[in-house]
């Protein structure tokens, strides 16, 4: 699996203040699969995540791309080569149309001054725009494309977001909690939204919670617990696993425990 | 919010801001009644000068809607322009340039102006803001700003002269129109003025540039993660505020003839208060604010001598503040979705 793998997390170390948050974390995500990194609270899922998309830096360990090591990059450079993004708490851009957002997606493709001073906005049938209609559509979002995405519901904003992260032709699509907020019915839009997203062979990998949402999504899971590697395989037999089982089942006792302590 | 009101408000703003022209359109067409031909000149002259200070204030508001700070060198920019044109033609060496040297002169102003303000952006802005980060955030470049203003002052005063200067234009040419006098070149600079804020306006509603720069403004850092280059994009808004005021004040030293090593500081104090007035981070409330400012200084003059103009328009602008604290045209989130 290795032989065809575009994201490989090798041996990766990080600590805040003494605290060891991920520990020797090795897996890779197979190139057109669709991957989940999953984990109970405080399984260090998030800091993976955020290791992946560059935001905090790793102490130990290496994060190729394709044979190419991005560990170094800074996060803003990452997109550049094919890393793209989602946010856990929306960020798009309030004041900014819908259309607006999602041709940011696509900043990372600008070439010379030439692109940047064009006016595609004037233009209502220049590729890129078009592009981003022909995406939104896709993803099943039924808004004016003119209006402000400040007011539309949760669920839509989510996917724009998505359509954003879409726009910049990502050889690697990292979503961070995709399902969180979402009612059943959104979840499952989404999940169909994703699937043909990725039919083209796009890479995905996803942190969630949602353990429907994940198995209904991605083939192949990585469960983290306590900032280790405890499963990697098939997301079919997670919940066969006796140290998955025994994480999830484990850390509630322990939380339960503790709240009782405390009480 | 809603979807009601998402789509309501930019109808009301367009109806609030419409009242708001009208208001001042009409007051100043009573003055107009009530004072015959000699109100009229003193408001086409207040126009003029408006042109001036609403291509400074557009510079300020610019800086302000996007980067959320008071570019302090804006003065020390439009002033580097006259002293700059003024120094060359006085050391003598545009005399290639023959009758054009004034002009010559000009353009070098403003493209020293511009590299200025580039220098600026690379060590205010860039430098400082990325090494001390967000705890700084808006003082360290408002500091670093008023540095340079203070710098390139004492620059020119070392190197030219604290004097006042004669920059003399060999033309001069009235159009009188109904029985008003309209100086070409004051027509000239309302004309350029409000042709480079359309200009401006289009690029940022319409071009990527224009989109990045909005970007930034509302949320830096995830512009930065959504791989808008904040690096490439923010000198451009430095050399936009550089050509600004190099435009400014290439109108004003045509226009009035005298420059000083301390004519930004006149201009760009109005320029502040006009900005403020049409509301902070909003383009054409600089305009609005600029022309207003501009009017209530020369009719001031004209009914209370020049000593009064200052109190006059910063109690203006004070009293703008308390009836609407967000100024003529300003949006409720300062610095935000503006542009």
């Amino acid at each position: 699996m290795s032989a065809d793998a575009m994201l490989k997390v090798e041996a990766v170390n990080k600590s805040f203040g003494g605290v060891k948050v991920v520990q020797d974390v090795s897996f890779s995500v197979a190139r057109g699969g669709r991957t989940a990194l999953i984990g109970p609270n405080g399984a260090g899922k998030t800091t993976m995540f955020n290791l992946i998309s560059g935001v905090i830096g790793m102490d130990s360990g290496a994060i190729t791309l394709d044979e190419a090591r991005i560990d170094h990059l800074p996060a803003r450079k990452r997109i550049g080569v094919g890393l793209s993004r989602s946010f856990q708490n929306i960020r798009l851009m309030p004041h900014l149309s819908v259309v607006e957002n999602i041709l940011l997606g696509q900043h990372s493709r600008i070439g010379g001054l030439g692109e940047l001073f064009a006016p595609i906005g004037w233009i209502s049938s220049a590729p890129a725009r078009a592009e981003a209609m022909r995406r939104l559509s896709e993803a099943g979002v039924d808004v004016d494309p003119d209006a402000p995405v400040a007011g539309l519901p949760y669920g839509t904003r989510k996917r724009i977001e998505v359509v954003r992260a879409l726009m910049s032709q990502p050889r690697l699509l990292i979503l961070d909690e995709p399902a969180a907020g979402l009612n059943p019915r959104e979840t499952a839009d989404l999940s169909t939204f994703l699937k043909s997203a990725t039919a083209d062979g796009l890479t995905l990998l996803v942190v969630e919670h949602d353990m429907a949402f994940v198995h209904g999504l991605c083939d192949h899971t990585v469960v983290l617990n306590f900032g280790r590697l405890i499963y990697d395989g098939p997301t079919a037999g997670v919940r066969d696993d006796a140290a998955v089982r025994e994480a999830y089942l484990g850390a509630r006792a322990a939380t339960v425990g503790g709240a009782g302590r405390a009480a | 919010m809603t979807n009601a009101t998402a789509i309501g408000a930019p109808m009301k703003s367009i109806t609030t801001k419409a009242l708001v022209v009208v208001v001042i359109a009409a007051v100043f067409a009573l003055a107009i009644a009530l004072g015959g031909r000699v109100i009229a000149q003193q408001i086409v002259s207040g126009l003029m000068l408006g042109a001036i200070y609403l291509t400074v204030a557009v510079a300020f508001t610019l800086t302000i809607g996007v980067l959320n700070f008071l570019n302090f060198t804006i003065p020390s920019l439009f002033m580097l322009t006259g002293m700059i044109a003024w120094g060359l033609r006085e050391k003598g060496l545009l005399g290639f340039a023959g009758g054009w040297a004034w002009l010559v002169a000009l353009i070098a102003g403003v493209v020293v102006a511009t590299a200025a303000s580039l220098v600026v952006e690379r060590f205010t802005f860039r430098y400082l803001k990325t090494r001390h980060g967000d705890a700084t955030e808006h003082a360290i470049p408002l500091v670093s700003s008023l540095g340079f203003l203070l710098i390139f002052e004492h620059l020119v005063i070392l190197t030219l002269g604290s004097e006042s200067q004669r920059f003399s234009v060999p033309f001069k040419a009235d159009i009188h129109l109904f029985g008003l006098v309209i100086g070409a070149p004051q027509l000239v600079s309302l004309g350029c003025a409000l042709l480079v804020v359309a200009a401006l306006t289009f690029v940022l509603k319409h071009t990527r540039m224009g989109r990045a720069l909005r970007t930034i403004a509302e949320n830096p850092e995830i512009a930065s993660l959504l791989g808008v280059e904040v690096t490439r994009v923010v000198p451009v808004l430095f050399l936009l505020t550089g050509l600004l005021c190099g435009l400014a004040a290439a109108l004003f030293t045509v226009n009035y003839g005298d420059v000083s090593p301390f004519m930004g500081d006149h201009v760009g104090s109005k320029a502040i208060a006009a900005m403020v007035l049409g509301g902070i981070g909003s383009i054409w409330g600089a305009i609005l604010g600029g022309l207003v400012v501009g009017l209530t200084e020369t009719l001031s003059i004209h009914f209370f001598g020049g000593d009064s103009v200052e109190m006059i328009i910063w109690g203006l602008l004070l009293i703008v503040i308390i009836v609407r604290p967000r100024g003529l045209f300003g949006a409720v989130a300062v610095g935000k979705g503006k542009l």
